[in-house]
């Protein structure tokens, strides 16, 4: 019941879907499109699992006065704050009916700006790993580091200034040996998946069962 | 501590603030260098330029605010000469956080502050006109001006909800609805993003189902992008175009070889080309936000290869190679 | 007067993240802490607007299509997760996603990313009339790939004419391969850096014009 059965609804539901796909039947298609309107709908309901460890991890910092516990505080209340906003309070900051809502204000001018600032933040750490470790150490790292000089260059304007033959270097380099080594791993990625979907449903691969006691 | 090992072990923050002003000053003095489109962002453009408003294109925001510098600069060109062609577009959102970013893409291209821009017919306000009977794009254009509406000045045309786009928002599980929307794209949206009825639209009347649909541009920061492809692709043969950040970009060369995509804009880069063949083509009187960005852009890649090449003489001139390690590397 | 609180409280923001550059501070901190509440916040607003009220509260309160209870009982014994002992039932709804996931997945993938990728590697390495850089790369296209397949290839050790060579020359398209990553890799995080430079310099100071 709490494991067997689990990993039987895993494989028959497994090889049900991949059956399906053989049988261009109008029942086949009729589970199939039953599946895709239910299947949404089941995992939206995992966003509660989400909402309620997050919640339940700061709730308990707080309680014990854990360090820095303030923060737990600006997790939790737009975690709160946003939804009260979207369902209950539609107003808005200038209090017309022209300006956004405070729902829309705290994702365009909070939400927003703090992830994608975070991720430039990559530019100036990936500008000191240039400086500090990206040698010529071996020929190997050397032709690493020359096809990096020649692709950056020829993806940017300066690089048409010094001659066509930088972008077109850079784009045959794109097209040919990047593609070769791409489709490898990519070939290499795509097996490993289907050796993860077979894993699944025939319940070799099991690591999903657990967290949730025996 | 030899000088070689001390310029080594500068402190990150001066190589911080050289990025900090090379990324600030070039914004000052306009270079315009001119971007060349590759072949791989000329194939989408020629495919969207190929189309007209009896056609349809999917553009999925399949990316969170993370990448927004990138991808979203790809979505509004593509927006822009879809609109201008009158081509129908949906759009549909990976990501919860991606809805409210398709929204504000949208926004941009309807901001009538700005000449060139489209104005925004919500579904709601065209539904006298409706009511009389709908018969075709041409014919509501018409009657939706008889009407006394005008153009604003400076303005490109109108966008009727219904008929040049669906906003159809976000829905879990994605490559699934994908599938879903190979049999039926009203089943699994009933309603748009904004709790509208899809059944009544003309837009999905037309387009019932991504078989009947020209063309899905993904605009993406994950493998989200390759969902349309496994599903979309494989099942229908819905031709997919890609607008994927520069990170990813490397990887799906293979994708445009084997047929499987039909282009990609890779990175601000490739939006940078859109926006260039947007301006050839005469749908935009000035590029955009991503062309903008190109001239930061060449010195930052200067200034990059330029410390990849100082911290290398440092390191064989100060003998580190000769080093099994350095001593208190930062 | 939105326009300026709006702009003000982004650029805030902004800024707040940026001084982690210079050092860690309680300013970041709190950004830090506030976007992962506000996107879990946001997520859950955009569910129930698109997922759970058209598709479930909406038909359900009419009474029309109750058979939808099912996937919602479903969806709904993931909370059982929170009750160590019946903490088993969340496995459900886990194993029907997971295991009709692999279900659905598995041909699509074989299709797109295996047979595909496979047969455009099995080219012509000669195309008469094509430039010299084109033949050049149909032969980096096939050997290339072969070779880097056999370099990931580790059930046989790398050593005589097929092994040996193909993977000393699958290494070399792979570092090529990185090294092209690297330098795309580059110019995506300094796209990242222009956009908020740009939202800096131009929306917030008006100084882009």
């Amino acid at each position: 019941m709490k494991r067997n059965v689990p990993l039987m609804i895993a494989m028959l539901g497994g090889l049900i879907m991949m059956i399906q796909y053989f049988i261009p039947h109008q029942a086949s298609q009729d589970v199939f499109d039953y599946y895709t309107e239910w299947a949404p709908l089941v995992g939206s309901f995992a966003l509660i699992l989400g909402v309620g460890s997050i919640t339940r991890v700061h709730v308990h910092k707080i309680r014990a006065k854990a360090p820095n516990w303030p923060f737990s505080l600006a997790v939790l209340i737009p975690l709160y704050l946003i939804p009260l906003f979207a369902f209950f309070l539609p107003a808005s900051i200038g209090g017309g009916t022209e300006n956004p809502s405070l729902f829309d204000f705290m994702y365009s001018r909070v939400q927003i700006p703090i992830q994608a600032t975070m991720f430039s933040m990559l530019a100036f750490y990936i500008a000191s790993a240039a400086f500090r470790a990206f040698r010529a150490k071996s020929a190997l790292a050397t032709v690493l580091l020359v096809t990096a000089v020649i692709v950056m260059l020829a993806q940017v304007p300066i690089g048409d200034l010094l001659g066509r033959w930088l972008p077109d270097t850079g784009l045959w380099i794109l097209r040919f040996p990047n593609l070769a080594a791409k489709r490898a791993i990519e070939l290499g990625v795509g097996f490993g998946m289907l050796a993860t979907c077979l894993k699944i449903i025939f319940g070799v691969e099991r690591g999903w069962l657990g967290g949730a006691g025996e | 501590m030899n000088n070689w090992e001390r310029f080594l072990n500068i402190d990150r923050r001066w190589i911080y603030l050289l990025i900090a002003i090379v990324v600030i000053v070039p914004f000052f003095i306009r270079m315009g260098l001119p971007v060349v489109p590759t072949q791989e962002v000329r194939s989408v453009y020629d495919l969207v330029d190929s189309l007209g408003p009896d056609d349809a294109i999917f553009i999925g925001w399949d990316f969170d605010p993370g990448t927004e510098a990138e991808n979203q600069p790809m979505g509004v060109a593509v927006l822009r000469h879809a609109f201008a062609r009158h081509v129908p577009v949906f759009v549909t959102a990976y990501w919860p956080l991606a809805q409210g970013l398709a929204e504000m893409g949208l926004a941009s291209v309807f901001d009538t502050r700005v000449p060139g821009n489209f104005v925004y017919v919500p579904w709601a306000e065209w539904e006298s006109v409706r009511a009389a009977g709908y018969a075709g794009r041409d014919s509501l254009e018409s009657a939706w001006e008889a009407a006394g509406n005008s153009l604003p000045e400076g303005a490109r045309g109108w966008v009727f909800e219904g008929v040049d786009l669906a906003n159809l928002g976000y829905l879990p599980y994605f490559s699934l609805v994908i599938l879903g929307m190979g049999t039926s794209i009203a089943n699994q949206y009933p309603t748009d993003a904004y709790g509208n009825n899809l059944h009544d639209m003309p837009i999905l009347q037309a387009h019932k189902n991504l078989r009947e649909v020209d063309l899905a541009v993904t605009l993406a920061g994950s493998t989200a992008c390759m969902s349309w492809v496994v599903y979309g692709t494989s099942r229908v043969g819905l031709p997919v175009a890609f607008g994927v950040t520069a990170v990813m970009a490397t990887d799906y060369f293979p994708y445009i070889q084997s047929g499987q995509i039909v282009g990609m804009m890779g990175g601000l880069r490739g939006a940078a080309e859109y926006e260039v063949l947007e301006t050839e083509g005469g749908y935009t009187e000035t590029t955009g936000k991503a062309y903008r960005g190109m001239d930061v852009q060449s010195l930052a890649h200067i200034l990059i290869i330029l410390l990849v090449i100082l911290g290398n003489i440092a390191y064989f001139a100060g003998g580190f190679h000769k080093k099994t390690a350095m001593k208190n590397r930062r | 007067m939105y326009e300026t609180i709006g702009l003000s409280v982004a650029a805030i923001f902004t800024l707040a993240v940026f001084s982690f550059l210079y050092k860690e501070n309680p300013l970041y901190r709190f950004a830090e802490h506030i976007v992962v509440g506000a996107s879990l916040g946001y997520s859950i607003v955009v569910t129930y607007q698109r997922v759970l009220y058209p598709r479930l509260v909406e038909p359900v309160s009419h009474g029309q299509e109750l058979i939808l209870l099912i996937p919602a009982i479903m969806g709904l014994l993931y909370v059982t997760r929170f009750f160590p002992r019946i903490a088993w039932m969340s496995r459900y709804p886990m194993a029907f996603l997971l295991g009709t996931g692999m279900g659905v997945a598995f041909p699509y993938d074989m299709q797109t990313l295996v047979l595909r990728q496979i047969q455009s590697t099995m080219i012509p390495l000669y195309t008469p009339g094509a430039p010299w850089f084109d033949t050049l790369g149909a032969f980096v296209i096939v050997f290339g790939t072969l070779s880097a397949i056999i370099y990931f290839f580790f059930s046989k050790p790398h050593k005589g004419p097929f092994f040996g060579f193909g993977s000393k020359v699958g290494i070399w398209i792979i570092m090529i391969g990185f090294g092209a990553t690297f330098g795309f890799t580059v110019m995506g995080r300094i796209s990242l850096l222009i956009g908020r430079v740009q939202f800096l310099l131009g929306d917030w100071l008006g100084l882009l014009n």
